[in-house]
């Protein structure tokens, strides 16, 4: 075993002589320096490890529950009327295919509609998008809801 | 002592960045992971360990060519941890992970991108490692190309530039194995799309630092040989020139697969020119020392 080692040895430094490259760096035992990327290393593995156990309990059995707010002020641009919101998942676990539905109701009796769907909602996590409607919707009654989802 | 520490580590982030990269340009993988629930990424994570640990036994980033048991163990858990740094600043440039992201997709897509990475780390040196130069392959007939630049050879400054036009020509054969499965899938425009304007200068400094490291740092190849042929004498022009290269062989395979037309403003070409050019510059280096 040993021999066979030290022929792989030979012919590696050999080979490499001719390009200038070390082949083999000092094996034996461990640097200072060699231990202290294996303490970094395991420092980092334990923290991954230590955070994805901390997040199973934080989040464990509550399921997806969302919170849309929709901001009081709308913008205006050529004629139509930009209404952004934000739609947060307060649950624990992650939901697919969130569908958020816009229904604005104007004093005459019409009303516009709109939707938007986003594909991953994880536990905490929040994200925003707009309505755009024809209308004013001050002048009317907005409804924005959560309509459907999915779970992975 | 540091200094062979530090380049085994660069070397082991380089394997991993060449392996990693066409992982991180995968949208399924992000979603993968941000929808795995906690206990089956703690699983993926010690699959990922067993197989670097088999790996270790015969591959890894430093160089020792005899390995105790316990040293593969040791070795294998500094493979993990270089991975899954390397996959970090990987998602962190490409603004896959933000302030924003919740801790459980972080931490999911963090763990699936980093098995890449991590196994990146081990092959470091199968994959990087100079050949020896008989095994090169060679044209058996002179073209009129090849004779004429055996003839200017001749004198040093010929040389030079002909040593110049193939390290060129290896930066766009490795930019392309490496960026050509990548330009025509839609995360390009997804990643550029997500960047504000400036985190581009991010992903340019990034692009050329890795590009850098790879070349340069991790000591896959030797520098006073380097520094002797070729006309690009500094490592620094050499590297901002082979970046060009790569931006410019970008943006050809983007308006190759009808990616970037005419149409498109030119934030759009910019944008995804230099989404792109992180890794075609990841395969430009390593074919930059492969050649």
């Amino acid at each position: 075993m040993a021999e066979v080692d030290a022929t792989k040895i030979e012919t590696s430094t050999g080979e490499v002589l001719t390009e200038g490259v070390p082949a083999v760096e000092a094996s034996g035992a461990r640097s200072l320096a060699e231990w202290l990327t294996l303490a970094i290393s395991s420092l980092v593995l334990l923290l991954i490890v230590f955070l994805v156990l901390y997040d199973w309990q934080l989040g464990k059995n509550l399921p997806p529950a969302f919170q849309v707010e929709v901001s009081e002020t709308s913008r205006l641009t050529a004629d139509r009327y930009y209404v952004p919101f934000t739609l947060k998942n307060t649950g624990g676990r992650i939901a697919r295919t969130v569908q958020v539905t816009a229904e604005l109701t104007l004093p005459d009796g019409s009303d516009e509609t709109g939707e938007q769907q986003f594909d991953f909602l994880s536990g905490n996590e929040q994200k925003q998008g707009g309505f755009v409607f024809d209308h004013d919707p001050q002048t009317g009654e907005l409804v924005v809801r959560v309509a459907s989802f999915g779970l992975p | 002592m540091w200094v062979a520490e530090l380049r085994a580590i660069l070397r082991g982030a380089a394997g991993s960045f060449l392996f990693g990269i066409p992982l991180l340009y995968t949208v399924e993988v992000w979603s993968i992971g941000s929808s795995t629930n906690p206990l089956r990424l703690l699983l993926v994570q010690a699959v990922t360990f067993f197989v670097v640990l088999l790996l270790t036994q015969i591959e890894g980033f430093r160089r020792s060519l005899s390995i105790e048991p316990l040293e593969t163990v040791l070795e294998s858990i500094e493979a993990l941890g270089i991975g899954i740094i390397c996959a970090a600043i990987a998602l962190l440039l490409l603004r896959r992970i933000t302030l924003e992201t919740p801790l459980s997709e972080a931490l999911g897509k963090l763990i699936f991108e980093g098995v890449p990475f991590s196994l990146g780390v081990t092959l470091a040196r199968s994959t990087l490692e100079r050949r020896r130069s008989d095994q090169r392959r060679t044209l058996s007939t002179d073209s009129a190309l090849t004779v004429n630049l055996r003839k200017t050879m001749k004198n040093s400054i010929g040389s030079a530039l002909g040593n110049t036009l193939i390290d060129i020509d290896a930066t766009l054969i490795g930019a392309i194995v490496i960026a050509f499965s990548i330009a025509p899938t839609e995360e390009i425009a997804i990643i550029a799309a997500g960047m504000p304007p400036w985190w581009l200068l991010l992903v340019m400094s990034a692009s050329l630092t890795i590009s850098y490291i790879i070349v340069f740092a991790s000591g896959f190849t030797d520098r006073t040989e380097r520094t002797q042929r070729g006309l690009l004498l500094s490592p620094i022009t050499e590297t901002l020139l082979a970046y060009i290269v790569v931006l410019a062989a970008s943006t050809l395979m983007l308006v190759f697969f009808q990616q970037l037309t005419g149409n498109d403003p030119w934030q759009e070409w910019l944008g995804d020119a230099i989404v792109l050019g992180l890794p075609a510059s990841v395969g430009g280096a390593a074919g930059r020392i492969l050649a």
